[in-house]
């Protein structure tokens, strides 16, 4: 049997007609060797190759026009051993990446999104933080989002997905063989839904405070932002503010640790912080990754939008730690979302004990600044930044 | 009460029966200045049960007693009697006894697993009011490993771990809880106090440990300004001299000087770089010392005397002790020989002394009238250095 020639000229130009024809008539030659019953060094082989095609657009383009290579694939990623899944995930991976290729996907496969959300959550499966990227690349766009939100509220017994997702993500050791970092984005992604924000903030479950300790989780950047993503998502929800700022939440200061850096209060100044924010030791970092410190504001903005959220946040000692961060912050884009958040603090509002904020001094040109984008508080951004998708390997 | 005849039923019968007492007084009846004694005696009357009951006291009681436990009846009714019994003892919240009930009820060992469970739960409860937090635990551990998902035994052990400080345990008994009844109130706010203790208890860690390093800075600081004067120590206890590691002297500080030094008083470091130490003047003569808080390196021992002794001090009877008048010492205890300061000296340079060893950060003087015979006899016999 011959093995499928290379087709790593996916870099070449799009437009050659005898190339797409050849690329074309390659992906319909690979389909018999990817089917189940396929030898396993042929399925592997195919995997590969099937692979190496979603490393460029055009190769991404013409497989996503192959409906029975596509189930095909679908179904290798979910095969046990010795199928090659882990190539075939990764390729799901790269192809759910691509924004045009999702209505072609969800035809070509309609129970992907169940198939791929039943392997990020299966214990057991290794390669669950690949299908969670998948699903989570897919989950990007309103569309397959809705699609992907409609297999979770079909009707199931027992526990309801989302709980189950949260709990795989929260629960350290969940899966051993897959960290699951991926279920971050994928939950951010998920709640530009107002079901499943809904579902979070439902104050009767403990469902939001769970995710509250990955704000400053150190070993992944793609599950902090995700973890960061939902909840700057859920605090649009402005009828949760209040139980949000207090007690049975306590979302304020998670989102302010990693804002903070080893600042040397006074003991005055200590006392009005969160308690989380006391006394840190002379090597807090603050958070590296520069969206994820842009979405912290962000959640805290969104969240003085009532009076009593502004009073809260006030009152818990954001102030002191915003201060600090503007000095340090080397981001202007950042900077400037700082500072819009300190004037709101600050505000027009005359507040008892806030006399001595007001001798803040802010930059002439930073004041025109601020006065100009005062009221233009930009879209939220909904969706998570984009993971990395897998490259061909 | 007397036993009626079979044919009791009939008026004759009755009417001779009561003809009787004209004759013969009723003896089954009540005395009468203590029947609310007896009446109280009466099972279907009592107010209250008593706790032991002593057959010989009260043959009705401890007849119902032995019909209700008797041990013919299966275990498994056993034991829910005695867990009932229990429970109403519980009710009453006297938790002493209804732990022994529940444990009389475990000892059948019946077969039904449910209801072992149920015993082992609620004698957890009973011993988490009377304050055996560890019991109860063990307790709800047995229970959960003969039925893991019994609720009440999760967040009874979330409960106990809360109580013991376990904060983590305690949210993590919560999270296993939530999983079985992903609403159950109790357990939410159980999960709220216990992550908010865990916080605060992280807070004080972390407030203690900058204490701790900001002291070591202190000391260290305080070591390196005694060491660059040249200034010996010495350790009351080990009696070594500085020359061992400075690990010695890290650990002078270490030992705690406030122990040390009863005044509570401590060498201390100013804002321009210079010493203050706590020193004692030591009066042989009289036996009487006194106590110098905070004696600058740089004042000399002259402007220091002359505070003092402004005054007659009151055990000075002879009111001699003048400061023009006075003489100071110091001892070199390695070889027995006095050394005397000139009171014009500071404190520093004196200390500085080659011959002079701080003992427990406590500079000591002896002090005494010069021209005095005490003075002369004192110094009889030592050698004294000029």
């Amino acid at each position: 049997t011959r093995a499928p020639g290379g087709a790593e000229d996916g870099g070449a130009s799009a437009g050659s007609p005898t190339l797409e024809a050849g690329i074309e008539a390659e992906a319909a030659e690979l389909l018999p060797f990817l089917m189940p019953g396929a030898r396993a060094e042929l399925q592997a082989e195919a995997a590969r190759h099937v692979l190496a095609l979603t490393g460029s657009g055009p190769g991404r383009a013409l497989l996503a026009g192959q409906a029975a290579l596509l189930r095909a694939l679908a179904e290798l990623a979910a095969a046990p051993v010795p199928a090659p899944a882990c190539n075939a995930s990764r390729a799901l991976v790269n192809l759910a990446a691509d924004p045009g290729l999702h209505e072609l996907l969800l035809a070509a496969d309609p129970g992907l999104p169940a198939r791929l959300l039943g392997r990020a959550l299966d214990p057991q499966w290794p390669w669950a933080d690949e299908a969670a990227a998948a699903l989570s690349n897919l989950s990007r766009e309103p569309a397959p989002c809705a699609a992907v939100m409609a297999v979770l509220e079909a009707a199931e017994p027992g526990e309801p997905v989302l709980e189950r997702l949260v709990r795989a993500l929260c629960t350290p050791g969940y899966n051993a063989r897959a960290p699951l970092h991926y279920l971050g984005p994928l939950l951010s992604n998920l709640c530009q839904r107002p079901a499943a924000r809904a579902f979070l903030l439902d104050p009767d479950r403990c469902m939001i405070q769970r995710l509250l300790p990955f704000t400053h989780y150190p070993d992944s950047s793609v599950r902090r932002g995700g973890v960061v993503a939902t909840l700057r998502n859920c605090c649009l929800e402005h009828r949760h503010h209040e139980w949000l700022l207090g007690s049975e939440v306590d979302i304020l200061p998670f989102l302010l640790l990693p804002l903070a850096g080893p600042e040397d209060f006074s003991e005055e100044e200590m006392e009005r912080l969160p308690i989380d924010l006391q006394y840190l030791p002379p090597d807090k970092q603050r958070e590296p990754d520069v969206n994820i410190r842009k979405m912290l504001i962000e959640a805290i903005m969104l969240l003085t939008a009532t009076a009593t959220g502004r009073q809260q946040v006030r009152d818990q000692g954001a102030y002191l730690v915003l201060r600090e961060l503007h000095s340090w912050e080397p981001e202007p884009a950042v900077r400037v979302t700082c500072e819009k958040l300190i004037q709101v603090l600050i505000g027009d509002e005359p507040e008892r004990g806030m006399e001595n904020l007001l001798e803040v001094q802010v930059p002439e040109d930073v004041e025109k600044n601020i006065q100009a984008l005062r009221g233009q508080l930009e879209p939220p951004m909904l969706r998570a930044p984009q993971g990395p998708g897998w490259k061909q390997y | 009460m007397e036993r009626l005849g079979p044919d009791a039923v009939s008026d004759d019968a009755m009417d001779s029966f009561l003809e009787k007492f004209r004759s013969q007084p009723y003896r089954g009846g009540f005395h009468e200045d203590k029947w609310e004694e007896e009446f109280e005696k009466i099972p279907l009357f009592m107010k209250t049960a008593p706790s032991e009951i002593d057959p010989k006291d009260n043959p009705d009681l401890a007849c119902l007693q032995s019909i209700i436990f008797d041990d013919e009846r299966s275990p498994e009714e056993q034991a829910k009697i005695y867990k009932d019994e229990g429970n109403d003892y519980f009710k009453e919240k006297d938790y002493k006894k209804a732990v022994i009930s529940y444990t009389e009820g475990l000892k059948k060992k019946c077969a039904d697993p449910d209801l072992n469970v149920v015993l082992y739960t609620n004698r957890a409860a009973a011993q988490y009011y009377l304050g055996n937090f560890r019991s109860a635990l063990n307790d709800v551990m047995t229970a959960r490993k003969l039925k893991s998902s019994h609720l009440k035994a999760v967040v009874r052990g979330a409960l106990c771990h809360l109580e013991l400080k376990n904060f983590a345990e305690a949210v993590s008994w919560c999270d296993e809880g939530l999983q079985i009844d992903a609403k159950e109130k109790k357990l939410l706010d159980t999960r709220a106090k216990a992550d908010k203790l865990k916080r605060t208890e992280q807070r004080d860690i972390r407030k203690a440990k900058l204490k701790e390093k900001k002291e070591q800075n202190q000391n260290e600081t305080l070591i390196q300004a005694i060491k660059a004067r040249n200034i010996r120590l010495v350790s009351e206890a080990a009696g070594e001299d500085e020359d061992a590691a400075s690990e010695g002297l890290a650990e002078l500080f270490r030992d705690g000087l406030i122990s040390e030094n009863p005044y509570g008083a401590r060498v201390s470091l100013d804002d321009q770089g210079r010493l203050s130490w706590p020193v004692l003047f030591l009066y042989p003569e009289c036996g009487q010392s006194d106590f110098i808080s905070a004696f600058h390196e740089d004042s000399r021992f002259i402007d220091h005397l002359t505070v003092m002794f402004g005054e007659t001090p009151s055990w000075d009877l002879e009111q001699k002790y003048r400061p023009d008048n006075l003489e100071v010492y110091f001892e070199d205890s390695e070889r027995a020989e006095l050394y005397r300061v000139p009171p014009e000296n500071t404190l520093l340079h004196t200390l500085q002394h080659p011959r002079y060893s701080v003992k427990a950060l406590t500079p000591a003087f002896l002090v005494c009238v010069g021209s005095s015979p005490f003075c002369k006899n004192y110094l009889r016999g030592r050698k004294v250095h000029q």
